[in-house]
């Protein structure tokens, strides 16, 4: 099919989507801060700008104009009181709490970098990203410093900046929270490196902004500037830092915004943050995307178990909620939750990963609102395409591109592919990153000509809805047929005593690789799951190459954390199980296909 | 003999208590729990069926004078005391259903203990001057629902206020108790010498026997092993000031001394035992996680 003429585009006009996408007002993401943050000051009808919410209810807020003068103290305490210079790298590894906005909006209005991590990486993990980023900076919360020493000796982070989950809570709540992370629950190590804690910085940043106000080190920054690294892969072994720019941000928060206009007032929504922000989907979406429409942030430090969000939902007027398959389907098994699902709720989107059709269609009919299904990369900042709030929803579809993005679908050999028929994403639009941080080989990878290689299969219709297949590594091979794990997936979590589902391949003689489908049993149904239901109700649904041979009940799935099922760990161990067996047997031919499986993945 | 001070004392504590009490819970978490009604229904049965029939039958067993009688039936007719969320939560029990269970009790306590005291006292042919009117029970009752719904609209109002006062009440269930031992027990050091054993049994056989039973009848009506902990200890742990305070305010004198006997030694002896049953159930809990981690290699059927 012709990608060119983008056939998908005739669809914006009867979803009521602009389908172009106008120039970002702003030159940088700090001028987009402080100009949202003055103008919702002003004229937002919500009570503040970021809520934190812990599981008791306890909770602190920040309004737009403190968190920008916040952030405009912090941004001096990097530039002015450490001497940071322009692009310098700062590392943040915070949960959800509201030093998350104070710092993140710091350290881009001070013209630096900022570097996103997973406070809960390892030591190695940690070094090897600080090592690649040659971060200076280090912002951490204080329930992880026990790494800090051994990983300050591998790195060249000089300066640490700690920081609380209850920081800018009202003193007794900040206190008793302390008291309980202290005595009750002991997660708060000791600290034997040299630090300052965040209100301290705050305190000597806000000190050099007289003679040196924030804006000036954000003025001149061009919409090409790098904003943040933000690393990806690191899952298959060797992360890679994808550089997003300003301009991809800005644009990218455009692209969401005019997806999901049709459900924003500006100045009135509510937006519960469950998904980590230093996960590129909740950092633009929720973070930027839901400031630049004046709204209120509900950040849940720690979403699971998913227990931990039942005040957060309670207690404030949801009206949007940003997720994956995993937390809605954990929502969808909670008493309180499908007892009182937040009344004011206008519509949910899922990315991340594939959103069951069997979840999608409950959170209808449990909330009465839509959920769409998005799709996005980290190195596509991250929207790619979105399924339209209105009109008839389109189950298993990942929507139509977002406006000013081209899309193509590529066969193996290179050529554009037709209707309905799989290919690999090919991505080209403002959002796409400038490519991996001092890594040309990886992104000579991904890149040609400005279009970005996803790895992920999917196929289009004729109206230009694409429906993703899989990722290209994840496909298993079965006598020579693609099976997708999601399809197969699809099917088993259509099973009430089914919680959760994932499928991999095994090494087969017989056909090479066989579907292998790892379960866990729903507690509202104990006892009721048996494997031989799951192949019974595969047999109904799927062709015979396509069905598991073997399903393995579980009590959980290894998952990152936002909660994507890891379907590599199931597949390592699977690789472990394989090789033992044929060790014992001495014959080797089903060994060699998991290894490929390993190649493909890297 | 407890001065008017210390009883107006304790009443102010244990206003705060129930607030507390009343802040761990929003009205929502009550229509919640009884959409599937059967943890708090057991919960209820064991509270007001089994701990007050236990009562009775140790006063009779171990042929308790009426003084004492009458306090160890008081004790087992009372609800659920706060400190049992505390312990659940040591226990790694499932404290949702704790808190549900000693707020639930509180307040069916309005018509419960009333009649159950009426019954057991009759059974038990207490004459009618060591009967507790029930009037005056009932009267202790609705002053403590006050604070118990000003607890729930504080925390309706601000949540931070609500769990602040959450923590405080449950920090004061254990003060009153320590105040009680320290005020009661230096003053009547000569009546503990010269109690005989089977008063000790009976205060402290309340809450152990209590406990087990409630762990059988949960496990017999098929509640996992968690829920079946948490419990019983809820069944055990009775709401032993609140006792004390209706006999405090019911009588006076010796007579007053004789029947808070039990009532303090019962509140004494309640934090001690759930203290070691909390370590034991700690440890199999901690058991069981390990043998789930364990299992994780998981059933494997090939089709």
């Amino acid at each position: 099919m012709s990608f060119t003429q983008r056939p998908w585009s005739q669809m914006y006009a009867q979803v009521g989507i602009n389908p172009e996408l106008p120039a970002p007002q702003h030159q940088n993401l700090a001028q987009l801060i402080h100009e949202s943050c003055t103008r919702w000051a002003k004229e937002s009808q919500v009570k503040a700008a970021f809520t934190c919410v812990v599981p008791n209810g306890m909770n602190g807020s920040l309004g737009f104009a403190e968190v920008d003068a916040l952030s405009d103290a912090f941004a001096g305490y990097l530039r002015s009181t450490l001497g940071l210079q322009r692009g310098d790298r700062v590392a943040v590894q915070l949960p959800n709490s509201l030093p998350y906005p104070v710092v993140a909006f710091g350290v881009l209005k001070a013209g630096c970098v900022l570097v996103n991590i997973n406070p809960l990486y390892t030591v190695p993990e940690m070094v090897h990203q600080f090592n690649n980023c040659q971060a200076k900076v280090l912002v951490v919360v204080d329930m992880f410093a026990n790494k800090l020493p051994e990983v300050l000796a591998q790195t060249s982070v000089k300066h640490i900046v700690l920081a609380g989950v209850p920081e800018f809570f009202p003193a007794i709540a900040r206190g008793i929270i302390r008291g309980v992370q202290k005595v009750w629950s002991k997660v708060l190590p000791p600290v034997n490196v040299p630090h300052v804690r965040l209100q301290e910085a705050l305190t000597q940043g806000r000190a050099t902004l007289a003679t040196q106000p924030a804006k000036s080190y954000w003025q001149d920054l061009k919409a090409d500037d790098l904003a943040a690294l933000q690393y990806t892969g690191g899952t298959t072994g060797v992360s890679k830092g994808a550089m997003l720019s300003h301009g991809n941000l800005l644009n990218n928060v455009q692209q969401m915004l005019a997806m999901g206009a049709t459900h924003m007032t500006p100045g009135q929504e509510c937006v519960l943050t469950a998904l980590p922000l230093y996960h590129i989907f909740a950092f633009t979406a929720n973070l930027l995307g839901f400031l630049v429409l004046g709204g209120h942030n509900i950040l849940v430090p720690s979403p699971r178990p998913v227990q931990n969000l039942q005040r957060a939902v309670e207690n404030y007027p949801l009206t949007w909620i940003t997720g994956v398959n995993t937390l809605f389907n954990g929502l969808l098994n909670e008493e309180w939750f499908l007892a009182y699902p937040p009344k004011h709720l206008k519509a949910s989107i899922a990315g991340g990963t594939a959103l069951h059709s069997a979840v999608a269609q409950r959170w209808r009919d449990v909330t009465g609102t839509p959920i769409a299904e998005g799709y996005g990369l980290t190195e596509t900042s991250p929207v790619v395409s979105f399924n339209p709030l209105s009109g008839e929803p389109r189950l298993g579809s990942i929507g139509i591109p977002a406006p000013g993005t081209d899309v193509r679908l590529v066969s193996e050999a290179g050529q554009d592919v037709s209707v309905d028929e799989p290919g690999e994403i090919w991505v080209r639009g403002p959002q796409v990153m400038q490519g991996y941080w001092q890594n040309e080989a990886e992104t000579a990878n991904v890149m040609q000509e400005g279009w970005f290689a996803t790895g992920d299969i999917a196929v289009m219709d004729a109206k230009g809805f694409l429906r993703i297949v899989d990722r290209k590594k994840d496909m298993v091979l079965v006598s020579g047929f693609n099976v997708y794990p999601n399809e197969v997936e699809d099917v088993i979590a259509q099973l009430d005593a089914v919680l959760e589902v994932a499928v991999v391949g095994t090494p087969d003689e017989r056909t090479g690789e066989a579907v292998r489908a790892y379960v866990v049993a729903n507690p509202d149904h104990a006892g009721e799951l048996r494997p031989e239901d799951v192949l019974a109700h595969c047999k109904h649904h799927l062709a015979a190459y396509k069905r598991p041979t073997s399903v393995v009940l579980r009590d959980e799935l290894p998952k990152t954390p936002i909660g994507k099922v890891l379907r590599k760990d199931l597949k390592i161990e699977v690789q472990k199980e394989f090789k033992a067996n044929s060790a014992a047997r001495i014959t080797a031919p089903t060994t060699t296909r998991p290894t490929s499986i390993n190649a493909a993945a890297e | 003999m407890v001065t008017e001070f210390e009883t107006k004392l304790l009443g102010v504590m244990m206003m705060v208590i129930m607030m507390g009490m009343g802040a761990s819970l929003t009205w929502r978490d009550f229509l919640i729990a009884f959409r599937k009604p059967k943890g708090v229904l057991v919960g209820i049965f064991c509270q007001y069926g089994i701990m007050p029939f236990l009562g009775f039958a140790l006063a009779m067993l171990l042929g308790l004078p009426p003084a004492l009688a009458v306090g160890l039936i008081l004790m087992a007719c009372m609800p659920g005391g706060t400190t049992s969320n505390i312990f659940a939560y040591f226990s790694k029990g499932v404290l949702a259903l704790s808190i549900m269970m000693t707020s639930v009790s509180t307040l069916v306590a309005l018509v419960m203990v009333p009649a159950l005291l009426e019954f057991y006292s009759q059974a038990a042919g207490i004459s009618g001057d060591f009967k507790i009117p029930a009037s005056n029970v009932a009267q202790v009752l609705v002053v403590l629902l006050v604070p118990t719904l000003i607890g729930m609209l504080l925390r309706r109002f601000s949540p931070n206020v609500g769990a602040t006062i959450e923590l405080l009440g449950g920090f004061l269930g254990i003060v009153v108790i320590l105040f009680l031992v320290v005020t009661w027990i230096p003053r009547n050091h000569q009546l503990l010498t010269s109690t005989p054993w089977t008063v000790y049994f009976a205060a402290i056989g309340l809450g152990l026997i209590g406990m087990a039973l409630g762990y059988g009848l949960a496990r017999l009506l098929r509640q996992d092993a968690k829920r079946s902990r948490t419990i019983a200890l809820e069944t055990g742990i009775q709401n032993g000031p609140l006792a004390v305070l209706i006999v405090t305010l019911s009588f006076a004198g010796t007579m007053q001394q004789d029947i808070l006997l039990i009532p303090v030694l019962y509140s004494l002896f309640i934090v001690i035992s759930s203290s070691f049953v909390t370590m034991a159930f700690r440890r199999r809990s901690d058991r069981e996680a390990l043998a789930r981690d364990k299992a994780k290699s998981g059933q494997l059927v090939a089709g």
